[in-house]
């Protein structure tokens, strides 16, 4: 594991510490006022969250942190990179963890600060505090009331200590339950107290503010507000990359070349934009206030859903389970459940997925219409991939074979490189984007007239070189990266030749 | 073709450079193509042409009467010479080679209906019935050299020495050449190193003794190419296997690529054009009609009609050192009535009868003394204008 600060050049985005209530309360079920839902112990919900946190930083190799505190601030995970054959242990910890005692709210904040403090840069990274009650045991730290009001006696203002100079911290803070009569939720007046001294002091210092209150009721919502998820699931008959035989992996792309080619009949290509073409790394993404979405494909086997799924994402893992199992009213009805605590580009996504395997169609068109409004408003680093799904799922609508493999390719290669160096996959993205920019050309040498034809030609053939020029260095570079990067180059390399 | 002499047999340590046979002023012109595309074929029937003077049909029909200023070289008496370059031990770490020289000379055969037997047999039966021990394709390849003379129209100095040239059995190796311009070779004594050979998909993953073999055989391309005087590309129309369809369209932008680079002429034949249902319509037609004069046009059919699948490529092409009209030419060595059976002529210029008793006759080639015409026409134009 890393520790406190031996990253200097990090993101903030790249620097996660969840603060977990363990206080007594947490025991407490939280109601689920809808049918069929049983009710969950608050931790409960909140350990299956930090269960799906942490598989996703072990994937995404992000670092992670996790802070517990009653009474008492610990640091189960300190902050450092979780590592996929250490995750079983990290998530048998968690499950012993025992809530008991009070709450020390703003002395665990003051410790979460402390792990992602780096020296004079100040505290940089994302700092998730999950909660359901009022401070009642901090002996460290306190919080104005309002502005001038006095701390308790010998204890540190937590406000400038959790925001020094130079500092991009990001403070997302997770309520449970209704406070306003105290010890049955969060002291929701307090915290929104607290994020206003902080909005002040980031306008003060100049940092962008980055602070925000959510308040939850149900388990679905406080599982939805810590695990912010579109999943998908492959549909019948998908094969991987590395699976394909040498000649079916020239039929896909010759298939997929014809999307390319004939732009009109593939309409759906256009949404998928060459410069768009890979998700930018999470320290490149601005910045946004809404949490980020996780992304997942689920591979359905041969005996349907995987067991785990409503285990890793709650509310929405019903659904998919509902639907790998063939059973599309309840789905929808689960889905119609759950619209509140789903991001809406999800919803809508799911919607449309059942429906068409209702056969439903006109309701599957409408629903992924909207899902398509929807996806143009997500941050960048979300909106990519799940544009392809979105894409995938229209092409299979419209029975576009094509644009369906040219689509499935690219993003099956994108989550094929997930473990892989980032710049690998980024250039094996562009490159897929530089092939997508091939349509323009081509479609040039379509449209120009006997006169002009050979200029196009020319045009063309010049932009063909240059991809395969940069197809040519990937393979010198790459030529021990596996077989996905094979299958990939391969690809390119086909539909490249068919671009003529 | 008329006899076979097979003399030769040498042990050489790779790498060591073999005692080019002295010829003077002789232009070289490589042949490449992908594997099946008929070089082999255009070879031997080209030689059958220059050793036993096979009759070649012109279309579309030529005014001149299918004049053309090439020549059997009765000099040399070796109308085509095939060198045999093998591994017989792929782990021998000095990594020799053996090789066999057999020659094909100026003599006709009795029985013609042998000689096609010998020209067109199926790739199975030719390992068989004439060619190498198979197999061929991992452990060996064959240099081929065909002997020719060209004259230039209007030229004072008679005819010229010319050969043809090609490495058989090496398709695989000539399109990776061509296709990955990491591999190519500046001068006769470069070598393709194994670092940039991983330009070819998928070469780590193959065993080592084929790695070194296939790099050797690249390095001997390499040599042969950078020393030759012009190109002649072979395309294989009617191609069943995507891939083989990607691969040849990979070769023809690499050779366009490296024509370009080394300022070189380059002639295209499209072979096997029997396979083109128009084209081969006009074949029946010549055949049958001995007074039919064909007016095909194949410049409009290439283009207008796709017949060899390449599109845009070759209209980008045009005017940058190579005409359409003039240097790209549809050819068939051995027309195929289809079904694997020969379309023969007989003495009268008709086509023999396929059934019954055998007949005398000959295999009819279409074109296939023109790109080879061409490409010494270019060569000695460009020498022309060197010279002025």
């Amino acid at each position: 594991m890393e520790g406190n600060g031996t990253r200097a050049a990090a993101s903030p985005r790249e620097r996660n510490v969840l603060l977990l209530d363990l206080s007594k309360s947490m025991l407490a079920p939280l109601p689920e006022p809808q049918n069929g839902h049983a009710e969950h112990q608050k931790i409960e919900v909140a350990r299956t969250a930090v269960f799906r946190i942490l598989q996703d930083a072990a994937a995404s190799g992000t670092l992670f942190g996790l802070v517990t505190f009653t009474e008492t601030v610990r640091v189960p995970v300190p902050l450092g990179e979780i590592r996929r054959e250490n995750l079983p242990y990290i998530e048998n910890l968690i499950s012993m963890l025992a809530p008991s005692g009070r709450s020390a709210i703003w002395d665990a904040m003051a410790v979460g600060a402390d792990l992602l403090r780096m020296g004079t840069d100040g505290v940089r990274g994302n700092l998730v505090l999950v909660t359901d009650g009022w401070d009642n045991a901090s002996q460290r730290f306190d919080v104005r009331a309002s502005s001038g009001t006095s701390l308790g006696a010998g204890r540190l203002d937590l406000g400038p200590y959790l925001l020094p100079a130079n500092s991009r911290l990001t403070l997302r803070i997770i309520g449970i339950g209704n406070g306003a009569e105290r010890d049955k939720g969060v002291d929701a007046g307090r915290m929104n107290q607290f994020l206003a001294q902080l909005t002040d002091r980031a306008q003060q210092l100049g940092l962008p503010p980055a602070f925000s209150f959510q308040e939850v009721t149900t388990g679905s919502a406080l599982f939805a507000q810590m695990v912010h998820a579109f999943i998908d699931v492959g549909y019948e008959g998908d094969q991987a990359i590395e699976e394909l035989h040498p000649e079916e992996l020239a039929r896909h792309a010759a298939s997929a070349a014809r999307a390319l080619k004939e732009p009109q009949q593939h309409a759906t290509v256009s949404r998928i934009q060459p410069g768009r073409m890979s998700t930018p790394p999470a320290a490149e993404a601005a910045y946004r206030e809404a949490p980020e979405m996780e992304i997942d494909v689920v591979a359905a086997g041969p005996a349907g859903a995987p067991a785990y799924l409503k285990e890793r994402y709650g509310p929405l893992g019903e659904v998919v389970e509902a639907y790998l199992s063939g059973q599309y009213d309840r789905a929808l009805e689960l889905l119609a459940r759950s619209q509140a605590v789903l991001p809406p580009v999800t919803q809508l996504y799911w919607e449309a997925r059942v429906q068409f395997a209702r056969h439903a169609v006109v309701e599957a068109a409408r629903a992924l219409l909207q899902a398509w409004t929807e996806a143009e408003r997500l941050p960048e680093a979300s909106q990519v991939p799940i544009l392809r799904r979105l894409a995938m799922l229209q092409a299979r609508m419209q029975n576009d074979k094509e644009t369906e493999t040219l689509v499935k390719f690219i993003d099956n290669t994108e989550h094929g490189l997930a473990q892989s160096d980032p710049k690998t996959r980024e250039r094996l993205m562009a490159l897929f984007g530089k092939l997508m920019e091939l349509r323009g050309t081509y479609q040039l040498t379509r449209l120009a007239g006997e006169g002009d034809l050979q200029d196009a030609a020319l045009k063309h053939e010049a932009a063909v070189e240059e991809v395969f020029s940069l197809l040519q260095d990937a393979r010198l570079d790459l030529s021990v990266g596996g077989p996905v990067i094979e299958g990939a180059l391969d690809f390119i390399e086909i539909c490249l030749a068919e671009m003529r | 073709m008329a006899e076979v002499k097979v003399t030769t047999r040498t042990r050489r340590v790779a790498g060591s450079k073999r005692a080019a046979k002295p010829s003077i002023d002789t232009t070289r012109i490589a042949v490449v193509g992908i594997p099946a595309s008929g070089k082999t074929t255009y070879f031997r029937f080209l030689s059958g042409h220059f050793g036993l003077n096979l009759p070649i049909l012109y279309i579309p029909s030529r005014a001149d009467n299918g004049t053309l200023p090439l020549f059997g070289d009765l000099e040399n008496d070796v109308a085509l010479e095939e060198t045999t370059y093998e591994t017989t031990d792929p782990t021998d770490p000095e990594g020799s080679l053996e090789t066999t020289t057999r020659f094909y000379v100026n003599r006709p055969m009795e029985d013609r209906r042998k000689l096609w037997v010998e020209l067109s047999a199926g790739r199975e039966d030719q390992g068989i019935l004439t060619k190498y021990p198979l197999p061929t394709k991992f452990n060996q390849f064959v240099e081929m050299k065909m002997r020719f003379r060209y004259g230039a129209p209007g030229g004072e100095a008679g005819s010229r020495p010319m050969e043809l040239q090609t490495i058989d059995e090496a398709g695989g190796i000539i399109s990776d050449y061509f296709t990955y311009d990491r591999l190519w070779l500046d001068t006769v004594e470069g070598e393709v190193s194994e670092k940039t050979c991983r330009v070819i998909p998928h070469f780590d993953s193959w065993r080592p003794d084929r790695r070194d073999l296939w790099r050797r055989g690249l390095t001997l391309l390499g040599r042969f190419v950078t020393g030759a005087d012009a190109i002649i590309l072979l395309l294989s129309p009617s191609l069943a296997s995507l891939r083989d369809q990607a691969q040849q369209v990979n070769l023809a932008r690499g050779v366009f690529r490296y024509v370009k680079s080394r300022n070189l002429p380059l002639v295209i034949a499209i072979s096997k054009s029997d396979k083109l249902k128009e084209f081969y319509g006009e074949i029946e037609h010549a055949v049958r009609e001995r007074t039919f004069l064909s007016t095909f046009d194949p410049v409009d059919f290439l283009l207008r009609r796709d017949g060899a699948g390449m599109g845009t490529i070759l209209v980008a092409q045009e005017g940058r050192g190579l005409s359409m009209k003039e240097d790209v030419f549809l050819v068939s060595s051995a027309v195929s009535t289809g079904e694997g059976h020969p379309l023969f002529v007989g003495e009268s210029g008709e086509e023999a009868p396929n059934a019954g008793a055998p007949t005398m006759g000959v295999p009819v080639m279409v074109n296939t003394t023109l790109p080879l015409a061409r490409a010494c026409e270019r060569v000695l134009e460009r020498r022309a204008t060197k010279e002025r």
